[in-house]
């Protein structure tokens, strides 16, 4: 099941299709900013998926257990709890607002009946640990069944309580609160192989925390310049290495990755490996430094290969070789000639993120007019498929959908011109063994299986 | 013309974003503003290149027309059912200086005036931006603004380059008025947000520049262009 590829073409044969499987989020015209999803990640075992929003809010989906009535239709994903992680604060020193936004959920391996995520907005961390009750004692001894105490000259007799069924509850309790450790917008966190630490990055810096300890993390990584004005990239993301604790890797706004290792120094200042692909310079252009800066970096599960995502393009590194990628797939290449109004409309800082499938052989990246993309690593086959309502019939198989790119446009293509950009495709998240994938569009979640013939 | 006319909205657009990004919540973006200032940077150099190109036309007589300086790439609309323009020519222009310095730090140390009085007195001019709007007969702004500081002054013809400052006195009383404001109070970019405060206030209520002509609201380019060496040396 893990072997199977993502993306195959559309054609009949051995490639699979996309199916639609559950869309989550209001319909309406309207989107309210708070809603709009900021971030989506399925846990460690796949059987939950959070979803963050610009307004603070975590939504935690669990698979149902597969319904034996109906074995072609896998589990769907149901509401399993919600919660407000963060809400907005504010800075009285310098006078301004920190966003409630969730930049990031990353899950903890689970190790007990409970489960625990870290959320992240600009400069607090938090850890949160979601339980099920589904038992309640009742018969206490001091206090009635609505918990007022009774009155001690009444008791009588002692009863031992007893644990009785009740409707599950899904509790949220936030253990850990991880503030003021970042002076600047905190882009990234990943939690360490070890289990036990993790780190958070921001713009200019990245600390390694233990989970256990709040009032203390150590800076590892320390970019800010003496002097501000010589300040000429940040960091943009970071993760730690799958198996390799001491490893983790940080990429720039220049379009640079470096991976340090923690066992060299205390302060990881200077990289281990520095992986940069020299520019072409047929295709510089006045904007050419913006749309180099990486938005999202990915480690393979394998641990040997990573992924970076920038404006235009997905590359594959081999973290063997540093001085360029494997492999690269264009994403939306058409918007090369279109960068100016881009960037007039504020398009060209849309941060993409990218995400690998279990077995590392496909990758998938979101792009405008909710339109997604995958890559098979093995036949090279890309494919182009769309998250809309229209196509939201119960398996309904995604037609493949085609930008065309000038002269004349066939039927069912869609101009570069008729493309909706404020329809974007930022977070995609892929199931860690099966082709199961979540797609946030704006305010909405898609999630889409292959089809099983 | 069209390549000038394009660079200088561009600028006047980042500018205005930059403005923007201020007033938005969360407060000033690291990532963002650099990413500005970036682009400010190129349409500054482009547009230095190509005033400089048209000033030495003017002098010498007309020049077969060249590739690089034909129309502007018309700005596309999302969504809308333009129909594609060429491609960018200014990105064809820019080449030539870009080129010569892919992300290379510019030192222009415009807050060494300041109290803080770590910085080397003569501070060196943002060459490119001083010397063609001086009207000085000189050599390319972009390979001298490529140098760094301490090389560039070093060298004999650093003074001719206009790598040394050439003061201008009621810029830099209002600089650093703008300067002396306490770091820690609006954030990393004190100085910017004063100098946009002060020297763009007409442009930022006209909003945003659209279309290619720039809005009558606009400074001459010289002036926008001292102001948006400031602003980019900021970052």
């Amino acid at each position: 099941m893990a072997g199977v590829a993502g993306g195959g073409g559309g054609g009949g044969g051995n490639d699979f299709q996309w199916c639609f499987s559950q869309v989550k989020g209001a319909i309406d015209e309207d989107v309210a900013e708070a809603d709009i999803i900021s971030t989506v990640e399925f846990n460690y075992s796949g059987d939950l998926l959070a979803t963050g929003d610009k307004g603070g809010r975590v939504v935690i989906f669990q698979r149902e257990q597969e319904n034996k009535s109906r074995p072609h239709s896998r589990g769907e994903y149901n509401v399993y709890s919600t919660f407000q992680s963060h809400e907005p604060e504010f800075d009285y020193l310098k006078s301004l607002e920190i966003e409630e936004k969730i930049n990031k959920i990353r899950w903890l391996p689970q190790q007990n009946a409970a489960h625990f995520l870290l959320s992240t907005n600009d400069k607090t961390i938090k850890l949160w640990k979601i339980s099920e009750r589904d038992k309640r004692a009742e018969g206490y001894n001091l206090k009635d069944e609505d918990g007022r105490l009774r009155d001690p000259f009444r008791i009588t007799a002692l009863r031992v309580p007893i644990l009785k069924p009740m409707d599950l509850m899904v509790e949220a309790s936030p253990r850990r609160i991880f503030a003021n450790a970042h002076t600047y917008h905190i882009n990234s966190i990943s939690v360490n192989s070890d289990h036990e630490t993790y780190l958070s990055a921001d713009d200019l810096r990245i600390n390694l925390w233990h989970l256990e300890i709040t009032d203390r993390s150590f800076n590892i990584v320390d970019i800010k310049p003496a002097n501000m004005e010589e300040l000429t990239e940040v960091i943009t993301a970071s993760e730690f290495h799958p198996h390799h604790c001491n490893v983790f890797v940080y990429s720039s706004s220049k379009g640079t990755i470096r991976l340090c290792d923690m066992r060299s120094s205390a302060l990881c200042d200077r990289h281990s490996k520095f992986f940069e692909e020299p520019e072409d310079p047929s295709s510089r252009s006045f904007f050419s430094e913006i749309i180099s800066s990486i938005s999202d970096v990915k480690f393979s599960h394998s641990g040997r290969y990573m992924m970076t995502r920038d404006y235009l393009s997905v590359k594959v590194w081999d973290l063997n070789m540093e001085n360029r990628p494997v492999e690269t797939y264009q994403v939306h290449e058409y918007l090369r000639s279109k960068l100016c109004s881009l960037y007039e409309n504020d398009c060209i800082f849309d941060k993409f993120e990218c995400c690998w499938n279990g077995s590392d052989s496909a990758i998938m990246t979101g792009s405008y007019n909710n339109f997604f993309r995958m890559f098979d690593r093995n036949t090279r086959r890309d494919i182009t498929l769309e998250a809309s309502r229209e196509s939201s019939k119960p398996r309904a198989i995604l037609k493949p959908r085609k930008v065309c790119t000038g002269g004349k446009r066939k039927k069912d293509e869609i101009s570069v011109d008729s493309l909706d950009f404020n329809k974007k495709i930022l977070h995609t998240a892929w199931h860690p063994t099966e082709n199961i994938i979540a797609v946030a569009a704006t305010n909405n979640l898609y999630i889409f299986q292959d089809k099983i013939n | 013309m069209e390549v000038q006319k394009e660079a200088q909205r561009i600028m006047t657009l980042s500018v205005w974003k930059m403005y923007n990004s201020r007033l938005q919540r969360g407060g000033l973006r690291l990532h963002r503003s650099l990413q500005l200032s970036l682009v400010m940077r190129s349409a500054r150099e482009v547009y230095l290149s190509a005033k400089l190109e048209e000033d030495e036309e003017g002098r010498l007589g007309p020049q077969p027309c060249l590739g690089e300086e034909g129309a502007g790439q018309p700005p596309l609309q999302p969504a809308a059912a333009a129909s594609p323009g060429p491609p960018a020519p200014e990105e064809r222009a820019a080449p030539a200086d870009r080129g010569n310095a892919p992300g290379a730090v510019d030192p222009e140390p415009m807050e060494t005036q300041d109290s803080s009085g770590d910085a080397p007195p003569a501070a060196p001019a943002p060459g490119a931006g001083r010397r063609p709007a001086r009207g000085v007969s000189l050599p390319p702004p972009a390979k001298a603004s490529r140098k760094r500081r301490s090389s560039s002054l070093d060298k004999p013809g650093a003074a001719e380059a206009g790598l040394v400052p050439t003061k201008k006195a009621r810029l830099e009383a209002e600089e650093e008025e703008g300067e002396r404001q306490p770091q820690g109070q609006d954030g990393p970019f004190p100085s910017l947000a004063k100098v946009l405060q002060t020297r763009f206030s007409g442009m930022l209520r006209g909003g945003p520049p659209k279309g290619p002509e720039p809005t009558p609201g606009c400074r001459p380019g010289d002036g926008v262009l001292s102001i948006l060496v400031r602003a980019v040396v900021a970052f």
